[in-house]
């Protein structure tokens, strides 16, 4: 197992930092081989900038600038996002990697004259979103986690076909308590033990 | 005089994001609105909230500092347009960090008894114009997040009475017909907004 960690919050001592740890933990004592990158540290920069677009569908060119991100992504078959909820999305600056890095020929391929865009990330086979919402799990619920939706079906979409999910959120951030963060931690390590254990056995059973 | 805030977030000039912000602008002007052109890549719009915002959040009135002059053009309107491209099922970052920065509690929202409350109800209308890669079918299979975060997220702090979503889908393999008629479109929706 080949985990790649995508982690993005501006402080270093954030609840998100201490979720984005216990996963890796998890991971480790399961015995994956984890790479983390922490996106606001390597002051990944958001905006996909015109000379990009401009050979954005060059996939000699398009990796330009982006060559570890992208070496990142082809190594993992389990890719994860740890991330703060805000505004029920990605910050901009983990949207502008997804902008930036999932680009033809490594994420998809681009559509011909009567097909859809073809997945490119079918060696990835397990993909979790970790988060903290401030808003509560009625009022995501109504406006439709657009956030969740864009990495679990958008981002899925070019993973492999039956790719297994996990997610696990803290609602409410704002009224968080010692405690509710401590049952949160614990949670998000339970759901990483048995996504992990499932898989493993999924993969024992013959085809 | 009513004025309409635009948001802009493509950074090619020759793009058709590009050739649907000009038409959205050229016609309100020419409807009478008092247009501010917020073209964030233009502009040179950091889309980064920093260490330092997010540690001072929450903290009114001082949290609208670094982006001030943003939250009093945001404060002026009585409208708002947003021009952008779908990208990846949601917003160009550029645009999402405009979100993420600008609209601060105390500017967009208010938290009372920590439930959010809308503070942006002086836009009484709300626009997006937007272009889609991929069809109908695939954003609706992924749930369409763009379409929800304006009509649910950014409806539900200004509370608008009329409200648009125009979109174009499958825009790389639009012709140049479907194109011009949804140009024609959103200048027709423009006009009336």
């Amino acid at each position: 197992m080949r985990a790649l960690v995508v982690y993005c919050h501006p402080k270093p001592d954030s609840f998100t930092a201490a979720v984005r740890d216990k996963v890796m933990d998890r991971l480790t004592v399961a015995g994956a081989e984890v790479r983390l990158r922490d996106l606001y540290s390597l002051e990944f920069a958001p905006a996909l900038q015109a000379d990009e677009l401009d050979r954005y569908e060059d996939t000699d060119l398009n990796r330009s600038g982006i060559e570890d991100d992208i070496a990142d992504l082809t190594w993992c078959d389990t890719l994860i996002f740890v991330y703060p909820t805000w505004w029920y999305g990605l910050p901009a600056v983990l949207k502008g990697w997804l902008d930036r890095v999932l680009v033809p020929g490594v994420a998809f391929q681009m559509p011909d004259e009567n097909g859809d865009i073809k997945p490119g990330l079918t060696h990835i086979t397990r993909l979790g979103v970790f988060t903290t919402c401030g808003a509560s799990r009625w009022l995501t619920f109504f406006v439709g986690a657009p956030g969740r939706r864009t990495i679990l079906r958008g981002v899925r979409l070019l993973c492999a076909k039956r790719c297994s999910t996990v997610f696990a959120a803290h609602y409410l951030m704002d009224s968080a308590t010692p405690e509710s963060l401590t049952a949160h931690l614990d949670r998000v390590g339970r759901r990483v033990d048995r996504w992990v254990a499932s898989a493993q056995t999924r993969k024992e059973v013959p085809a | 005089m009513t004025r309409a805030l635009v948001l802009f977030a493509h950074p090619c000039p020759e793009s058709f994001s590009s050739a649907l912000h000009q038409t959205v602008v050229e016609t309100l002007n020419q409807r009478g609105w008092d247009v501010d052109d917020c073209d964030l890549y233009a502009e040179g719009f950091s889309p980064v909230l920093t260490e330092a915002e997010r540690r001072g959040y929450h903290d009114e009135p001082e949290n609208i500092g670094p982006v001030a002059e943003y939250v009093e053009r945001l404060r002026a309107a009585d409208a708002l347009v947003m021009v952008f491209p779908v990208w990846n099922f949601g917003y160009p970052a550029m645009l999402k960090g405009f979100l993420d920065r600008v609209f601060l509690p105390g500017v967009s929202f208010r938290l009372e008894d920590g439930k959010v409350k809308p503070n942006l109800t002086h836009i009484r209308r709300l626009a997006a114009v937007t272009t889609y890669g991929g069809t109908r079918t695939r954003a609706l299979l992924v749930g369409d997040p763009p379409r929800r975060s304006v009509t649910r997220a950014v409806w539900h702090v200004c509370r608008p009475r009329t409200m648009k979503y125009l979109a174009l889908y499958d825009m790389n393999r639009a012709t140049e017909a479907a194109r011009h008629a949804f140009l024609a479109k959103v200048e027709r929706e423009m006009g009336v907004f």
